[in-house]
């Protein structure tokens, strides 16, 4: 891999060539906000808080995705993409039923975190308090819709690294859920192999254990990534 | 001294319990005390919400034709509005009904619920409030001035931000680490 | 067959046809038929052997012939005139008097209904008489179920010249010479993807044609693959041998049932005759297609989500760059063009780049197909050169507005476009023009709107539209198209407040600006140019505000 030059925020940056823009600012400590973004899986783009501007180009390009190209000139940080920030953030809280205080995620929860980053106080938008389902159906698990976020980690999770294949998504724009094998209880599933993976890939209170209590969630989304640099090193 | 400060706190759709974090200031009423009165609150005496507020603390969420009616008296009468804890935010506990449809709700509380002694009778008096379809936070309703969500906000953060109005500064929870949902 | 072969058969495919003295063509595009072509058909061939005409005159069923709504048609050829709802009753009178006694039926004639004097030949009705066929060639004239029609007009005469006296650059250089620019919506130049795709090295290409169609009210990429399928399979075997691909598929939508057994039909013909498959007319050169159906998901007509759908997977898009010139189907350098540009081709490589760059205007070259639909007279396909005038479109072509109404605006684009109101109608269609009004020319439905058309209904229409057709994927159109549509029902329902206008405004900006594809991207156009044009329609819906 060739070296080449960036800028990010205006400082220049000496970066690998086919690294991502996220990559590179989590090397450089420059902040980038993600929520769908998870080490050890593939990216998909599809959170879109962490969108930079880069000279020359028109759109706004998520960095996950992205890859670090000779002389770009890139900001993470201008009024615009903060503004984008606080509203994506918003809509996530508003588009399910996220009350904090009776989930089991609370004061644990990376959307909470996300919140503050962002210095929500309030979501300015009509919540829509959609009708959501529990699949309280495996024996272990639970898959709470009302917290879901649709980042899919969980989907790529179970595929990239379990090699299960459980969930994948069902329905279009904001009547998308996750489902379990085609669409059935979790707990009938003949593909889950109850490795647990996916609830430490959650963000957030939508997949947790059973007999947890309200905020004692302890999720470790870092351990997807140990597990596939091990599986990297023939461990 | 007419250069103290008028404070009021109300309580629409919460459980109160964002006023007993205002009563876990403790000792820190005092300081409060020095600089501002407070004229109407469930904890002083007062039926109608006075004119001339400075600062209105509002807990809950509007969730009746009477929530309503008293926050749109409370936006006429007060320079100030502070929306104060999750409910009042984002409608939180209160707002879980909002994915029912009402008579649903009401069935399940006064019909088919096992406690009930009432049987099955919905409440009915005029004197009783009308409950509205969809329980909505206060700034869906009226212009709100200062939001402090949590549920409930510690009394810290609620100290802090009444302490920096009474001193006229305007407080900033990010800044200070206060922000905090649940 | 090799290339001294195509010329022969066409030849004799010509001397064929030349044996008739009449040629009755019968519209069996998909509007027509269901207004009961099929059975005027039928009908006419029987009434024609009956009277021993067989011999004198050939009866064949065609794609689109344009004025849809006034089917099922028939047509006289070579006097080219055209009845117009025809039903199998009319057959023998029209027979009788067109054939035996060559007396057209005034009563019958195309658009007898509206104008008081119809034309005999159709060319010399404004609908016709201001269009340009090119894309559309054609189509309307031929049998699209006979390759040996297609040959006789000079079919496949391009393939072969390209395979034997071009090289790829040479195929390239003219396609880029034309200024063609991608119909499929974003308009972009033709012949630098073409160029693009060409210039990464990979063993594995594609060559994908968009059939998907998705835009409400949008029908001229099928009447295409309905109408000349052969045209289309041409297009995409230059571009395989411009770019290097082998390989093709054409992605067609599950609703379009005639079209895909029309197409299917034709790559069968096309492999049978040596005009697909290995060494195409002797060539070193091979090329297949195969179709794909997809399942009537607006967003799967979005290159990357297409390219997902057609890779098994759920038809969500990805995050570009890559472009799919680079990593496209199954991670290899993919071109994907829409169907109108394919069909564009041909007739680029006949008449030269050179003619095709004259047509239209300086950036926007060559002719449009658009989709004529709403309150206007004479709805259907038409295809015009870029730069014709709304008025002229609406008002000659589309022969004004029903009922006598009177014009308010024309939305462009379907739901990724915007609307024109009536002080803009002398705006010239093509992509710059349209993109400084604040809609953009989209792949050609134009829906006319008179007086009684509520904007802010219009508006809550397309981002109905565009919140179903979301698919998910990415945050801001999940719910972002949900919370504006949920905004504009409130403000439509007199339940709005300036506020809410206010939160519509800036969803809108940031909906545009952060989606991950160009659905949610494009969503918010409608509402921003009904805005833009008729915000007092909204600012008079706002009665209550919050204090
Ligand atoms: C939501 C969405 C829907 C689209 N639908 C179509 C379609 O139905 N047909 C089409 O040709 N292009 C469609 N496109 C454009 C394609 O992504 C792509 O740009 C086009 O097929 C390229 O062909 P062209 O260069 O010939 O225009 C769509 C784009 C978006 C964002
Ligand atoms: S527990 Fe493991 S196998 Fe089961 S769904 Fe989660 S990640 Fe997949
Ligand atoms: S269940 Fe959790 S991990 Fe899966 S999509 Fe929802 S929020 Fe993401
Ligand atoms: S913009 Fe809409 S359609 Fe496109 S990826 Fe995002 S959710 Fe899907
Ligand atoms: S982290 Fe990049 S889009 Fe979600």
């Amino acid at each position: 891999m060739q070296n080449i030059t960036i800028y990010i925020d205006d400082k220049k940056l000496e970066v690998e060539s086919g690294k991502t823009i996220l990559e590179v600012c989590r090397n450089n400590n420059i902040e980038i906000l993600t929520m769908c973004h998870l080490e050890g899986v593939l990216d998909v783009g599809a959170c879109r808080l962490c969108l930079v501007e880069i000279e020359g180009v028109n759109k706004l390009l998520s960095a996950c995705t992205t890859k670090v190209a000779a002389n770009m000139v890139i900001r993470t940080s201008t009024e615009r993409i903060k503004r984008y920030q606080r509203i994506t953030t918003e809509l996530l809280f508003a588009e399910r039923n996220h009350m904090c205080s009776v989930c089991v995620a609370n004061g644990k929860c990376e959307l909470q975190n996300l919140g503050y980053k962002v210095e929500m106080d309030s979501i300015r938008y009509p919540r829509l308090f959609p009708q959501c389902e529990v699949d309280t159906s495996h024996s272990w698990y639970v898959l709470d819709h009302n917290r879901c976020i649709m980042c899919t980690r969980c989907v790529r999770v179970c595929s990239e690294v379990e090699g299960a294949f459980n969930w994948s998504v069902k329905n279009r724009g904001y009547q998308v859920r996750i489902i379990s094998d085609f669409n059935t209880p979790w707990g009938e599933s003949t593909t889950c192999t109850s490795c647990g993976k996916c609830l430490h890939a959650c963000p957030t209170g939508a997949l947790w254990p059973k007999a947890i209590v309200q905020g004692q969630l302890d999720k470790k989304p870092e351990i997807i990534e140990e597990l596939m640099a091990k599986r990297k090193m023939g461990l | 001294m007419d250069s103290k400060k008028k404070i009021a706190t109300v309580c629409l759709g919460g459980c109160s319990g964002c006023h007993m974090s205002i009563l876990d200031i403790d000792e820190r009423i005092l300081d409060v005390a020095k600089l501002a009165d407070i004229v109407k609150s469930p904890i002083v005496d007062g039926k109608e919400f006075p004119e001339g507020v400075d600062i209105a603390i509002v807990e809950g969420s509007v969730t009746s034709d009477e929530h309503w009616h008293e926050i749109k008296l409370i936006r006429k009468r007060s320079k100030f509005i502070v929306a104060l804890g999750d409910c009042a935010v984002m409608t939180n506990v209160t707002g879980m009904r909002n994915y029912f449809p009402l008579q649903e709700v009401i069935d399940e509380a006064y019909k088919n619920s096992v406690s009930n002694d009432a049987e099955g009778a919905e409440p009915n008096d005029p004197a009783l409030l009308k409950l509205h379809d969809k329980v909505v936070p206060l700034q869906e309703v009226v212009k709100v001035d200062f939001i402090i969500p949590g549920c409930p906000p510690s009394a810290d953060t609620i100290f802090y931000v009444l302490f920096e109005f009474l001193n006229n500064r305007i407080p900033n929870l990010s800044e200070v680490n206060k922000l905090k949902y649940g | 067959m090799n290339r001294n072969d195509l010329k022969v058969i066409s030849e004799k495919a010509k001397e064929k046809h030349k044996k008739y003295k009449h040629k009755i063509c019968v519209c069996c595009g998909a509007g027509c038929i269901s207004s009961g072509s099929e059975g005027v058909l039928l009908k006419l061939q029987k009434e024609i052997v009956e009277r021993g005409l067989q011999n004198e005159v050939e009866v064949i069923p065609t794609g689109c012939m344009g004025p849809c709504n006034q089917g099922p048609l028939v047509k006289y050829l070579p006097e080219n005139t055209i009845y117009q709802k025809v039903d199998c009753e009319n057959i023998s009178q029209i027979v009788q008097s067109q054939i035996v006694e060559k007396k057209p039926i005034e009563d019958l004639l195309l658009f007898s209904d509206f104008h008081p004097k119809p034309f005999i030949n159709a060319h010399d009705d404004p609908f016709f008489k201001k269009q340009l066929k090119i894309a559309l060639k054609d189509c309307g004239d031929i049998n699209p179920e006979e390759v040996e029609d297609y040959l006789a007009y000079d079919g496949y005469l391009a393939l072969g010249k390209v395979l034997f006296q071009m090289s790829p650059e040479d195929v390239i250089a003219e396609i880029k010479h034309s200024r063609l620019r991608g119909r499929g919506g974003a308009g972009f130049p033709t012949g630098l993807k073409w160029e693009t795709v060409y210039k990464y090295v990979s063993e594995e290409k594609y060559v994908i044609c968009n059939g998907d169609e998705g835009d409400p009210g949008a029908f001229m990429d099928r009447s295409v693959l309905e109408g000349n399928p052969h045209r289309v399979i041409e297009g995409m075997a230059i571009a395989g041998y411009a770019v290097g691909a082998n390989k093709g598929f054409a992605y067609i939508r599950g609703e379009y049932p005639l079209a895909i057994k029309r197409f299917e039909q034709a790559i069968k013909q096309a492999k049978k005759n040596g005009l697909l498959g290995n060494k195409i007319l002797g060539s070193e050169f091979s090329f297949d297609i195969e179709v794909r159906i997809g399942a009537g998901a607006f967003v799967c007509g979005e290159e990357t989500a297409l390219i997902a759908s057609i890779e098994g997977k759920r038809g969500t898009p990805k995050p570009r760059p890559p472009f799919p010139a680079e990593s496209g189907l199954r991670g290899k350098p993919t071109l994907i063009n829409n169907v109108e540009t394919f069909a564009s081709i041909v007739p680029i490589l006949n008449n030269g780049g050179e003619w095709y760059s004259e047509i239209g205007t300086p950036k926007s070259a060559g002719t449009k197909v658009f989709a004529l639909a709403g309150k206007i007279n004479y709805s259907g396909l038409i295809e015009v050169p870029m730069g014709t005038s709304l008025r002229e479109i609406v008002f000659e072509l589309g022969g004004g507005i029903q009922g006598g109404g009177e014009f308010k605006a024309a939305q462009t684009g379907g739901p990724s476009g915007g609307c024109i109101p009536a002080k803009h109608l002398d705006v010239k269609m093509d992509y710059e023009s349209l993109m400084s009004l604040g809609s953009i020319m989209g792949s050609g439905g134009l829906i006319v709107m008179d007086e009684k058309s509520d904007m802010v209904d219009v508006a809550r229409y397309f981002m109905e539209f565009c919140m179903d057709e979301s698919c998910g994927k990415c945050v801001p159109c999940r719910v972002g198209t949900k919370m504006m549509h949920d905004l504009l029902q409130k403000i439509y329902d007199g339940k709005g407040t300036s506020i809410d206008l206010e939160r519509l405004e800036e969803l809108a900006i940031y909906v545009k600006e952060t989606s991950l594809c160009g659905l949610g991207a494009s969503a918010p156009n409608p509402l921003q140019s009904t805005l833009r044009h008729f915000r007092e329609e909204y600012e008079s819906k706002i009665e209550q505000d919050i204090d």
